[in-house]
């Protein structure tokens, strides 16, 4: 299991990625092995506003559906199209191709971790 | 809350990476360390799996009204079953619902062999004992001395072969045969619940992890119960708690042909057969998605945009996209256009013939 030190990570396993006003959303790997295989992704549209700590997309595994939140309030942007295809791309490399969406950063943010905290709190 | 079972195999489970959730008072394995998906596949194309269902009950009925009382007690009809044969069959209550569906597996005329669902393990047994009352038979409940094992895909017989001293080739389907399991004596059925070929394995706990680890290294791989639900619902088998329940009949569960009216008396026969006669208020139906999601258990189907009923079981195939059984109003059991509600949106649905999936057991 990898905690990438450049993300930030926020209690609900979702980790976030901050370049100037842009913010990518993710679920850690923690996450996507707890849920086990993930056979579909339910993406937010472009164009919707999302408060921190707001449910803005849906992970389903075999097993299981699990609400997505975001890490940071803002604008989204961006989503990754591929994941409608390829929902098992969040198993295999969620801090990479198993992105989730971009947001416009509008200020308002969850409680984030370091992957030093975000470590701590999952030994905990 | 009591503290759950474990079977045999459960320190082969853990050390196999299985993932261990409570199920029917056992920790059983949901998947292994592979996941869910590849252990499905693995079956679906042509490997040998194997299953720890050991949570499952077994009840030998024995004695000479062994027939007459089963031919009472379950729907299906004895004089149809000849020795080394099983049958699907079901217990019913007076109401004509289900108490429990089972299998039955017939050693003679006065001996018997039943496998139960694991839930229902006690409330059957005492069902069987209270009706046992009045016929000259003996119910015993082996449940916690016997280890049952399912093998299941293409490579079944091969990994199996090896183990017992009978030909597997001359067990055929919902055949079985007394057999020796790794020098033991056990039951060796070619049935299962995945719509493959394969075996269910009945042996005494004593050797079940050397016969586990034997299945092993002749090739098998360990599927959990996500994996084997995934099965089960592409053949549209139905499963108790689910589909099959104690508010529903064999009439609207689509179990009447395994519900035989013509045999005479039995438990629950007037109630089905007064529901037949004013038709079901609901119907089983298979459907599968044209719209994006996964249909899931309690999620709500609408035909013609009204409500008409909900999911019993629901997944996403790998081979066939969303799919699900549903109960809806008889009315609407022809309906072409259907949807169903997933998180408020109406994903489009049509209905579908039943497996979803090609069946390959053996005929």
């Amino acid at each position: 299991m990898t905690i990438p030190a450049d993300l930030k990570y926020t209690k609900d396993h979702e980790w976030v990625r901050i370049d100037g006003d842009i913010a990518t959303f993710g679920i850690s790997d923690h996450a996507q092995e707890a849920l086990g295989d993930i056979v579909f992704v339910e993406l937010p549209e472009v164009g919707r506003s999302v408060d921190a700590g707001e449910a803005y997309a849906v992970v389903e595994s075999v097993k299981a559906v699990s609400d997505v939140y975001a890490p940071v309030a803002g604008e989204v942007i961006e989503v990754n199209e591929e994941l409608e295809g390829e929902p098992e791309k969040v198993n295999s490399d969620a801090y990479g191709a198993g992105w989730i969406a971009k947001v416009k950063m509008s200020g308002a943010t969850l409680e984030l971790m370091s992957d030093d905290e975000y470590n701590t709190f999952l030994e905990e | 809350m009591s503290e759950l079972a474990k079977t045999p195999m459960f320190d082969e489970h853990v050390s196999l990476g299985g993932k261990m959730v409570p199920f029917a008072g056992f920790e059983m394995p949901v998947q292994y360390k592979n996941g869910a998906l590849k252990e499905y596949t693995f079956v679906r194309e042509g490997g040998a799996g194997i299953f720890d269902i050991t949570h499952m009950g077994q009840v030998r009925v024995s004695g000479s009204d062994a027939r007459p009382f089963l031919q009472y007690v379950t729907t299906n009809d004895l004089a149809k079953l000849a020795c080394g044969q099983v049958h699907y069959s079901a217990l019913l209550n007076d109401s004509g619902t289900f108490i429990d569906d089972i299998t039955t597996y017939k050693i003679s005329d006065s001996e018997y062999y039943l496998c139960i669902n694991a839930a229902n393990r006690f409330k059957d047994v005492a069902h069987l004992q209270n009706e046992a009352k009045s016929f000259d038979v003996n119910v015993s409940d082996e449940s916690d001395d016997t280890t049952l094992l399912a093998l299941q895909g293409g490579a079944a017989q091969t990994a199996l072969q090896p183990l017992v001293d009978t030909d597997l080739e001359k067990i055929g389907y919902y055949k079985f045969a007394q057999v020796k399991v790794a020098g033991t004596n056990g039951i060796v059925s070619r049935t299962g619940y995945t719509g493959e070929d394969g075996f269910e394995i009945y042996i005494p706990n004593a050797i079940a992890v050397a016969v586990w680890k034997q299945l092993l290294a002749n090739g098998a791989e360990p599927i959990g119960l996500a994996a084997r639900d995934m099965l089960r619902t592409e053949m549209g088998y139905a499963l108790y708690g689910h589909e099959i329940s104690d508010s529903v009949t064999p009439v609207e569960a689509k179990l009447m042909w395994i519900t035989k009216l013509d045999k005479g008396d039995f438990i629950g026969k007037a109630a089905v057969e007064m529901r037949r006669a004013e038709g079901p208020e609901q119907r089983l139906i298979a459907i599968k998605l044209t719209g994006r999601g996964i249909p899931r258990e309690h999620y709500k189907v609408f035909a013609d945009g009204v409500e008409t009923g909900k999911i019993t079981s629901g997944m996403f195939s790998p081979m066939a996209g969303g799919v699900a059984l549903a109960y809806v109003k008889p009315e609407h059991a022809d309906a072409g256009a259907l949807s169903v509600e997933i998180r408020g949106k109406a994903v489009p649905a049509e209905r579908t013939t039943l497996p979803f999936v090609r069946s390959n057991v053996r005929r």
